[in-house]
């Protein structure tokens, strides 16, 4: 597989934990050796280069703040290693506090830090040399969730505003589609797709892919005709013709909706389960065949209850063809 | 509350029993010695106070009785200071390298190395500085070696004339403590998360960097741990100087030895151990001062 990254792009490397993100951004690191394939950056090679002679430096998810350093030692330290003038070093610190919103706080320790404030003195210390390519290693996972949404934001003005390359990894798909220009779903060290937020998310090309970004339906699907699918009984319209035996229909329960009347395009069902969930609610409906779905609507747009029989539209736009392996 | 205090006070009473028996209780039984009379064969006479054995560290009673200053004390606790500062820094100087190098090895060799370590304390002091007579003497290990190298005919006089100066005391010093240095250093890095050592590398610090700015400051506890544990005790040895030293480099830990044995003194021993710990005990509160201030 072979990865280009464009300059100034937000790159996520997303997949579940064991899928081989991690060590792939250790490898563009330095921390882990390759056994094969090259790593370049603005076209020079990486390969073989010790850790602390890339121009990359990284955001760890245990943040690793120097604890005997102040806010203000943390941040300079890379400076000082570039034997940076004590000036140049003050002001650049002072620049960095300020665009992670931490300005007034460099004489603190570390101990004396919130998580959330701590996260944002990584930041401001990987980001203070001015890397081309800065490697952040799911930074957010140890965040609280209304701060975690909040850095998410933040994360993407940062990059908007410095411009630097970011490659983050993380397991979460909701942080990847958040953030990301492009992402790489990864699983067992292999990059299973790539592309926008909105390619991966509409039109998967794996069952894999499908299930892990988001909520899906899969159903067990068999193709009849171009454009055409048997679904549990039924036959679908597809807007997409994909060939291939062994493939699923991908249906996002946001784009499925529920009608009292069958129409070309619908499955029969039985709701099973209503669950409110604030703007929308979630109907479970059993189709034949022992085929599951979930179908989302806004709260109030439908008034079916448990025990209703039902008919799922699911609109040929709205389905994808996805590939089981 | 008070029921809770009262038990609080009951869970602490046997370590401040085993505290009494262990520390405070034998400490005034020596404080009571130093300030009685001596018994010229051996003891004291209870009951009739004196405080010569203090004054006898500066003054000693010169033919008609006046008292004369007297540097002899005040010189041995100076050198005593002084090679149990040498003891302490050579001994670091092998340590620091040695933690280092431990603490970066897979787990299972680490356990090893720190069996390897210990293993010395199996036997007894006294017969390990009895080893390093045989390896410093002239004749010895060291001389062979050198003059199979050929290099003793460099050495003034072509000999070693290592043992009986207080550069053998120094070298046993540092030997006996080492493991004192070492554990503690040891310790301490290897609590070193290892992902702090890693940004560093990150950030552009080569090893003598990440050594630098990132190991050392965090083993700092180590250090001055293994630096107490060797200065101090290396203050009061007196295996080493009498061994090694040839008896003719006199620490205050021999001069303590002699006036309670031979010197039939007891006072004056009490008294020149109290003085010694005034010592450490004075080095050590202005040393937190300095600590705080930093802080």
């Amino acid at each position: 597989m072979s990865i280009d990254i464009a300059a100034g792009e937000f790159f996520t490397l997303l997949g579940p934990s064991g899928c081989g993100k991690t060590t792939l951004l250790r490898a563009i690191a330095g921390f882990e050796p390759q056994d094969s394939g090259t790593i370049t950056l603005g076209g020079r090679g990486l390969d073989g280069l010790a850790p602390h002679r890339r121009p990359v430096n990284t955001v760890f998810q245990s943040y690793a703040i120097f604890p005997h350093m102040t806010v203000a030692q943390n941040v300079a330290f890379a400076l000082e290693m570039q034997r940076r003038t004590r000036r140049e070093i003050a002001a650049r610190v002072e620049e960095m506090l300020a665009l992670v919103r931490l300005s007034g706080l460099h004489d603190r320790k570390p101990a004396q830090l919130s998580g959330g404030q701590q996260q944002r003195v990584a930041l401001a210390r990987a980001l203070a040399a001015a890397p081309l390519l800065l490697l952040l290693d799911e930074p957010l996972s140890a965040l609280d969730l209304k701060l975690r949404t909040e850095m998410r934001l933040e994360l993407k003005r940062l990059q908007g505003e410095t411009g630097i390359t970011f490659i983050f990894v993380t397991h979460d798909q909701h942080e990847a589609l958040t953030m990301s220009d492009r992402i790489a779903v990864m699983r067992d060290g292999q990059v299973l797709q790539l592309g926008t937020p909105e390619e991966i998310y509409e039109r998967p090309t794996l069952r894999f892919v499908a299930d892990f970004i988001g909520e899906a339906n899969l159903l067990p699907a068999r193709r009849i005709a171009p454009g055409r699918f048997a679904v549990s009984g039924q036959e679908l319209a597809v807007a997409q013709d994909a060939p291939g035996e062994d493939v699923s229909l991908m249906l996002r329960p946001e784009r499925a909706s529920l009608a009292a009347a069958p129409t070309g395009q619908s499955l029969p069902g039985v709701v099973e389960q209503v669950v409110y969930d604030g703007a929308d609610t979630t109907f479970h409906v059993a189709l034949a065949e022992g085929v599951a779905v979930r179908v989302r609507m806004a709260h109030g747009t439908c008034p079916a209850r448990r025990g209703d029989t039902v008919h799922v539209l699911a609109d040929p736009a709205a389905l994808r063809v996805v590939r089981n392996a | 509350m008070s029921g809770g205090q009262r038990g609080s006070f009951t869970l602490l009473a046997p370590a401040g029993l085993a505290i009494f028996a262990a520390l405070l209780l034998p400490l005034s039984m020596l404080l009571l010695v130093s300030v009685m009379e001596r018994n010229p064969n051996g003891g004291v006479v209870w009951g009739r106070f004196s405080l010569d054995a203090y004054a006898s560290f500066l003054f000693e009673r010169g033919f008609t009785g006046e008292r004369e200053l007297n540097w002899d004390y005040v010189a041995i606790f100076l050198r005593s200071v002084a090679l149990a500062g040498l003891a302490t820094v050579t001994s670091f100087a092998i340590a620091l390298p040695t933690a280092l190098w431990m603490a970066f090895q897979p787990p299972k060799r680490r356990l090893l190395l720190l069996f390897l370590i210990t293993l010395p304390f199996w036997t007894n002091l006294l017969v390990r500085n009895y080893a390093w007579m045989l390896i410093l003497r002239n004749d010895g290990l060291i001389e062979q070696a050198l003059s199979w190298l050929g290099l003793l005919r460099l050495l003034p006089g072509g000999r070693l004339g290592i043992l009986n100066t207080p550069a053998a005391t120094a070298i046993g010093l540092a030997y006996s403590f080492l493991p004192y240095m070492l554990l503690p250093i040891y310790l301490s890095i290897e609590k070193i998360d290892r992902r702090l050592l890693e940004a560093a590398f990150d950030l552009g610090a080569d090893r003598w960097r990440v050594l630098l700015r990132v190991v050392l400051p965090l083993s700092l506890p180590g250090i001055m741990g293994g630096v107490v544990l060797v200065f101090i005790p290396g203050l009061g040895a007196f295996i080493s100087p009498e061994l090694l030293g040839g008896g003719k480099t006199m620490m205050v830990g021999n001069l303590i030895q002699a006036q309670f044995g031979y010197g039939r003194n007891w006072p004056f021993g009490a008294a020149l151990g109290f003085v010694l710990l005034a010592l450490v005990l004075g080095a050590s509160y202005l040393h937190r001062l300095r600590f705080r201030e930093a802080r």
